[in-house]
Order: structure tokens, then sequence, then C-alpha cells
């Protein structure tokens, strides 16, 4: 008798200890699922602050990152999916300040395209004014007679301001130091390509006053 | 003390010494340009002197040319003039010599210059200026009507000078170069 009871006291003994650790094992499971769950929760507001940072700083930047740069910025916060309001109205914001600068970069990429255009213009007109003196000069040089020179020359001389206009002949230039050869005027220097027989300069440069007629004419050894 | 004063100055006078020849000196491609600009200026002359020369040219014409080739030489300048039939060689002055040339009395005037190249590179003098020689030959020929009446060669030397100078151009100092041609000196005439 005393035997079973003992027998029966060791089983509700075993019973117990099991149920007991049973519970406690439940009990450790359920909170090491809420440290993670903690530690989830602060992982993901570090990194909410992290993205806000990153977003504060394509929204305050003053010129120090390149529009790639804040569109490559925001593009990774939103590839986080963090989908925090305060983010959101955020990233909102970068995007405006992004669409904004992307538009203004455009237009200045325009106009200076527009600009480059008009420089290659006036460059090209320039050219067509210099062949077409060019073309006079050579046209005196290879005169057959005293007429046909003196025709020719007149006709040239109605390009410029006046027959006194100087002529610099460059006869040398190295950087930017130029040797000249003594400076003559427009009216001498085309008796001298009629006499001469040749014209051994090209021109370098043009002047013209506001009426379009040349005021200075510096021209460079062939 | 007075070796530190000493040395200071010698380090002065090498700087300054420096800086004069840093301005004086001229690259060889500069040198070149100045060489071949003389050079220029002779065989400019030399056209002109073939048109003054020819009897084609309007008198009008031949003095507004004489004019022009006044421009290329200094002042008092002379022309060394030869002849087969004279021992002696006259000069005159550049615009006696031309007039002179303009009058001559052949109906045909043909002078042409060749050779032209330099015996003396230009060099600089003390007082800034460079000189050179230049040496031509010119061949002369005097027709009336079809027949060649005089014909020689002559050798002659022209002295050189080139000079920096500034002008002041719409507001802005150029520095060019002055070249000037100085007395032509007959040095042989052959047939």
């Amino acid at each position: 008798m005393l035997k079973t009871m003992k027998q029966g006291f060791m089983m509700r003994l075993f019973v117990m200890m099991l149920a007991g650790l049973v519970a406690g094992g439940l009990t450790s499971c359920k909170s090491q699922k809420k440290i993670a769950a903690e530690k989830a929760a602060v992982e993901r507001a570090q990194k909410i602050e992290k993205a806000k940072q990153d977003i504060l700083k394509v929204i305050n930047d003053k010129g120090t990152l390149t529009l790639s740069q804040k569109e490559d910025i925001v593009s990774q916060v939103k590839g986080m999916n963090l989908n925090d309001p305060e983010l959101n109205a955020l990233i909102e914001k970068a995007d405006e300040i992004i669409a904004r600068e992307r538009k203004e970069a455009e237009r200045l990429k325009k106009e200076k395209e527009e600009q480059a255009k008009k420089v290659e213009e006036v460059k090209k007109e320039e050219e067509q004014k210099f062949n077409k003196i060019e073309d006079y000069l050579d046209g005196i040089a290879a005169s057959k007679s005293l007429e046909m020179s003196a025709t020719r020359i007149n006709e040239t001389l109605k390009f410029f301001a006046t027959p006194d206009a100087p002529v610099l002949i460059i006869i040398h230039k190295e950087g930017d130091i130029k040797d000249y050869d003594k400076p003559t005027t427009i009216k001498k220097y085309l008796e001298y390509l009629k006499d001469q027989g040749k014209n051994p300069n090209y021109i370098y440069n043009i002047q013209y006053d506001a009426n379009g007629k040349i005021t200075e004419l510096e021209l460079i050894k062939k | 003390m007075k070796n530190l004063k000493n040395i200071v100055a010698v380090i002065l006078i090498m700087l300054i010494a420096g800086v004069a020849y840093s301005q004086d000196n001229i690259s060889p491609a500069r040198k070149m340009a100045i060489d071949s600009l003389a050079l220029e200026k002779v065989r400019d002359l030399s056209k002109y002197i073939s048109i003054i020369g020819d009897k084609k040219t309007p008198w009008s014409e031949a003095n507004r040319v004489i004019d022009r080739t006044l421009e290329l030489f200094a002042d008092g300048a002379q022309m060394g003039v030869s002849s087969l039939n004279q021992p002696e060689v006259k000069y005159y002055g550049i615009r006696a010599y031309l007039e002179r040339l303009m009058a001559l009395n052949y109906d045909q005037v043909k002078i042409e210059w060749f050779n032209i190249e330099y015996i003396s590179d230009l060099e600089k003098q003390p007082d800034g200026r460079y000189v050179g020689v230049i040496t031509i030959y010119q061949r002369f020929e005097g027709r009336t009507g079809d027949k060649l009446k005089y014909v020689d060669t002559t050798k002659k030397d022209i002295t050189v000078y080139v000079e920096r100078k500034q002008t002041q151009i719409g507001g802005r100092i150029i520095g060019f170069w002055d070249v000037l041609l100085g007395d032509v000196r007959v040095v042989e005439t052959k047939p």
C-alpha cells in the first residue's frame, strides 16, 4: 500500500515537472519572438532615420550633388519600401526638387546648344566675309591691266570706312606675342598688291564699325 | 656683414642682367621671320625698279611707285650705278637714281634681280638695331626698237637695317619691325 502510494506520488511529481518544463519552454520562446520583433522595429526605425537623412541631403543640397546622384539616392530609398508617412512626404518633396532641377538643366542645355549654334553661324558668316575680301585682294594681285586693277581697288575700298584704315601684317606669332611688319593703310596695301602682282598674306582678323565698314585689317604671312 | 652685402649686390646684378638678356633674346623662329621680312623688302624693291624702268609704265604711275620705293630706304641712302663703258661707279640719292632710271634713253628697259641672299646675317648692334647685308644680281637690258643696245649683269650689296619700333593704332600699342634699306653698293659689273 505504501509502495503504491509512493509510486503514485512519483508519477504526479514527474507529470508536474514535465508540465513545468513545457510551460517554461513556451514562455522562453514567446519572449525571444518579442525581442526579435523589438529588434526589427529598432532596425526599421534606424533605416527610416537614415533614409530621411539621405533624402534631406537631397532636399537641402546647395550644389554639391549632381542631378544623377540625387536621383540615385531617392531611387535607393524608394527601393527600400519603408512606407513611412513622414519619409514618403520627404521623398515627394525631393522628387519635386529633382523634377524642377531636371527641367532647368534641360533648359540650360538647350540654351547652350542654341548659343553654340549662334557662335558657329557668326563664325561662318565671318569666314564668308573673310573669303569675300580675300577674293578681292587676290583679284587685285592677279589684275592684267592698270585699268582692271584700278577698278578692283576702288571696289575693294568700298568695304572700308576710309582709305586710311590701318593694315597690320603679322610676320610671326609665338603664343600671344605677335611681330608685325611696319603698319600701312589699306590704299597703300592694295596698291602694293597691284605693284607686286602677288598676295603674300592671309586675312587674320577684321574690325568693323557700326555701319559694317572695315576699320582695321589684320593679315598674317602665308 | 660686408661679405653679405657683396653677395646681395652680385645677385642683384645677375638678376638685372638676366632680365635684360631675356628681353633682348629673340627665338630662332622669330629671327627667321625678321630675316625673311628684310629679304622680302629687297624683292619688293626689285619689282618697283622693274616697274619704274619699264617704258610701258605711265608717268604718273611711275611717280607713285617712286614714292613707294623711297619709303623702303633710310634717309640719305645712295644707289651705286655702273656701266661697262665707264670704269668708275657713280652714286646717286635714291630719288635721283629712280628718276634717271625712268628717263633712260631706250625704247624698252628690262631689269631683273636674281640670286637675292644674305652675305652677312642680321646682327644686333650696340644701338639695338640689326644690321645685315643682302647681295643681289641685276640684269639690265636696254633696247632701241627691237635691237638690244646695252646689257650687263651687276652684283650689288644692299645694307639692311632692322629696328624694333612702336606705334599706336586704335588705342593699342603695336610693336613692329621697321626694315630700312641703306646704300646699294656695286661689287662688280660683267657683260
